[in-house]
């Protein structure tokens, strides 16, 4: 315990000293460029400190305790640290992947260059496989050493900067939807990769459409067994054990209650008087928040002594984007006409700019992807509850 | 050390859930005096096993879980908990030694409501007339009165400190309240200006306002547990009937409006733990932040036990809404709990002076 307040002191420190000022105003309108820039630069930064990736392997440039990891998270949040957005992927489920099922030639070619910057991207999601997914139809066929792969992805985050994309694409047409997937590590400067941005609803481009014309993937990019991707992904989806929600959950709790509750008072006319109806909904929400705190270190703990729940993980996802989205859509209404003049939000940050009515609009980024709200409440009736399974439709 | 403790808890926990479901919903005092559970708390040298409000908790919420009609409320939670906080007093000792043995079942006439957390917990007054103490007051909704072998007053002197106050059943009015719920004991107790000796006006050890907030956040927390007990017991059984009962030929919980239902009755149930058993460490370890998880706990927990209960009700369908289901006492259990020692807006109340 001794051992993790001095942790907590060093940390602290470290945030006083490299947390940039001001960089939520030097991230509002900032062009890709700066925010692939600014992304970069703190990358090299929290490296640097030795922060980058805590939740890797010793070996690997990690190896801190998952007490440090909470307080490492904890104490970002509490100084209003960047987040890293550019290389969330990179960092945890290409790592992941890599890790669990990656020959030693492909960790040792990817994991140092992740540290070094280099940018994944997720090719999972296509335009006939959002909720079910194992129906994705993007081909990848096999001719001689290497993979030919033609299809249409949907909705990689930050493709556009990627150099990598981890790629799920059927090897075996005839096989059961979830059979005769496979795995890929695709180098997106190959020919036959075509991107378009898709803007969002809050007038940003995160998110890209990718065409795959016969681009060629050699065949010692398979990670694990040819029809043995979908395993793969789920191993590794679930591979960071909870503590990417943790992180969220902690900027949420600090600087997204904080702005909430600044906005409450200036609402309130400067002064929040206890019984009010405004300081009742932000006492409630603080509560939730506290839950929601409480239940993500509660998950990741059960991951690091083998007792997670299977359905642990759809409990926080569904509780935070819910969460959130009445959060933002609170401070949206209690911002009122100005929240409206609010045109950009700061980038590197998550949901807690204090712009609502973007960070409202945004909220459905987490209500729907990843499994939407509906999925997860499927999986806790199913795995959690063990209620039975909707009955198949048969054709 | 810590995984110890919360094996330990498991166990209690296990055995508490086994032994209320061969009691009963009407457990014999005695009985749960065997494991020696009015005496979780109270120090080994009076017979207690000297355990912590965590403890305390796992009981409370297998009571709930129970919907059992018990005592501990006002024996062991308000009971105990008031005279651990008094300074060393004349049969202070020997109540305790007879809580810890199962022998005598006590309680306190206090605040009950949101004046419990909101006002003034203490609401009698002991005023010393020509040198005479007398004590005057009205406390309502005081559970587990009738039955108590002790009721403990928590008053205030003519200079506004608060004490406790020791009264033969003889000087004092109690009075069942009968309540829609039938599985809580509550009554009115009233002083009209009982003489008492000094002797028996008890004071507490440390700041005496602070123990009485402490006394009163233990009681909210006790609630949250049963609560919290409730509400688990309702997800299990709704989960239990929802893979059984079939229409249109198939459980009804594969339906998805069902499941989710369901799945949203889980999160409430989760997170409404992760507050209790939060805020019942912070109690344990007399935290700084202790007041505030239990206003969090309490506000949360019963108002999510009267939604889960809620749900349950509705899909068990018209079974769910007769009196033969015995659905409707989760309902009236979870309904007092939220109001029983501060409405959800009350304790929200309390947090919100943390914005001011």
């Amino acid at each position: 315990m001794a051992d993790l307040d001095q942790f907590r002191a060093q940390v602290r420190e470290w945030c006083a000293a490299h947390v940039p000022a001001g960089w939520r105003q030097a991230q509002t309108g900032a062009s890709p460029e700066q925010f692939t820039e600014f992304q970069q630069a703190w990358f090299a930064e929290l490296r640097s400190g030795g922060y980058a990736v805590p939740h890797w392997p010793a070996e690997w440039g990690g190896g801190l305790s998952t007490a440090e990891q909470i307080v490492l998270y904890q104490e970002l949040a509490a100084h209003d640290a960047p987040r890293l957005v550019l290389a969330f992927i990179s960092i945890h489920h290409a790592a992941a992947t890599l890790l669990a099922a990656g020959t030693p030639d492909q960790r040792s070619r990817h994991l140092p260059a992740i540290l070094d910057g280099e940018i994944w991207c997720q090719g999972f999601s296509e335009p006939e496989a959002g909720s079910d997914l194992a129906s994705l139809r993007t081909t990848a066929r096999r001719a001689g050493d290497r993979y030919i792969v033609n299809g249409q992805k949907l909705w990689s985050t930050w493709a556009m900067a990627a150099d990598w994309c981890l790629l799920l694409a059927r090897t075996d047409p005839d096989a059961p939807k979830r059979r005769g997937i496979s795995y890929f590590l695709l180098d997106m400067r190959v020919p036959g990769i075509e991107l378009r941005p898709i803007r969002q609803a809050t007038g940003e481009w995160h998110f890209c459409e990718m065409f795959l014309d016969d681009a060629e993937i050699p065949a010692s990019s398979l990670v694990g067994a040819e029809n043995e991707g979908w395993q793969v992904a789920q191993a590794t989806l679930s591979a960071e054990r909870g503590m990417t929600m943790l992180e969220l959950a902690e900027r949420l709790g600090n600087a997204g209650l904080a702005r909430l509750i600044e906005t409450g008072r200036q609402a309130a006319g400067g002064r929040l008087t206890a019984g009010g109806l405004i300081a009742d909904r932000l006492a409630a929400f603080d509560t939730e928040i506290t839950g929601l705190r409480a239940m993500c270190r509660t998950v990741v703990e059960r991951h690091d002594t083998g007792r997670a729940g299977p359905a642990d993980a759809s409990v926080v996802k569904l509780f935070y984007s819910e969460l959130l989205q009445r959060m933002t859509d609170f401070g949206t209404e209690l911002a009122g006409l100005p929240a409206h003049t609010e045109l950009e939000k700061p980038l590197s940050g998550s949901y807690e700019s204090g712009a609502w009515l973007l960070d409202f609009i945004g909220s459905w980024e987490w209500t729907i992807p990843g499994g939407s709200s509906e999925i997860q409440r499927n999986i806790i009736g199913e795995r959690g509850l063990g209620l039975p399974r909707e009955p198949a439709v048969t054709p | 050390m810590t995984d110890e403790l919360t094996q330990a808890r498991e166990e209690l926990r296990t055995v508490a859930r086994a032994l209320l479901a061969k009691s009963g919903p009407r457990p014999d005092w005695q009985l749960l005096a065997g494991p020696g559970w009015p005496g979780l708390e109270i120090a080994p040298e009076l017979g207690g096993s000297g355990a912590t409000f965590a403890e305390i908790a796992v009981i409370a919420t297998e009571l709930g879980r129970a919907v059992a009609v018990s005592p501990f409320l006002g024996t062991v939670v308000l009971g105990a908990g008031l005279l651990a906080g008094i300074s060393p007093a004349a049969g202070r000792d020997a109540l305790l030694r007879d809580i810890a043995a199962g022998r005598s079942r006590v309680a306190v006439a206090m605040a009950t409501g949101d004046d419990a957390v909101a006002g003034d917990a203490a609401p009698f007054r002991v005023q010393r007339v020509n040198g005479r103490l007398t004590v005057h007051g009205t406390a309502r909704f005081v559970p587990d009165a009738m039955a108590a072998d002790h009721i403990l007053l928590l008053g205030r002197e003519d200079s506004g400190r608060p004490v406790a106050v020791q009264l033969g059943a003889a000087e004092l009015r109690a009075e069942p309240q009968p309540v829609v719920d039938e599985t809580r004991q509550l009554a009115v107790v009233e002083a009209g200006g009982a003489r008492v000796s000094s002797a028996a006006v008890w004071q507490f050890a440390g700041d005496p306002e602070a123990a009485v907030r402490a006394l009163a956040g233990r009681a909210a927390l006790a609630v949250a547990c049963d609560s919290l007990g409730v509400a688990e017991a309702m997800l299990e059984a709704t989960v239990s009937y929802a893979g059984k009962r079939c229409q249109f030929g198939r459980p009804i919980g594969s339906f998805q409006a069902v499941k989710h239902a369901c799945a949203d009755m889980l999160v409430q149930v989760s997170m409404a733990r992760e507050l209790v058993s939060g805020a019942a460490g912070a109690v344990a370890g007399d935290a700084a932040e202790a007041p505030a998880a239990v206003s969090m706990a309490k506000s949360y927990a019963c108002a999510a036990a009267v939604s889960v209960v809620g749900k349950a009700i509705q899909l068990h369908g018209g079974i769910g809404y007769t009196w033969e289901a015995g659905l409707h006492a989760y309902l009236k259990r979870a309904a007092l709990n939220r109001s029983l020692f501060g409405s959800p807006a009350a304790h929200r109340q309390l947090l919100a002076q943390r914005y001011a």
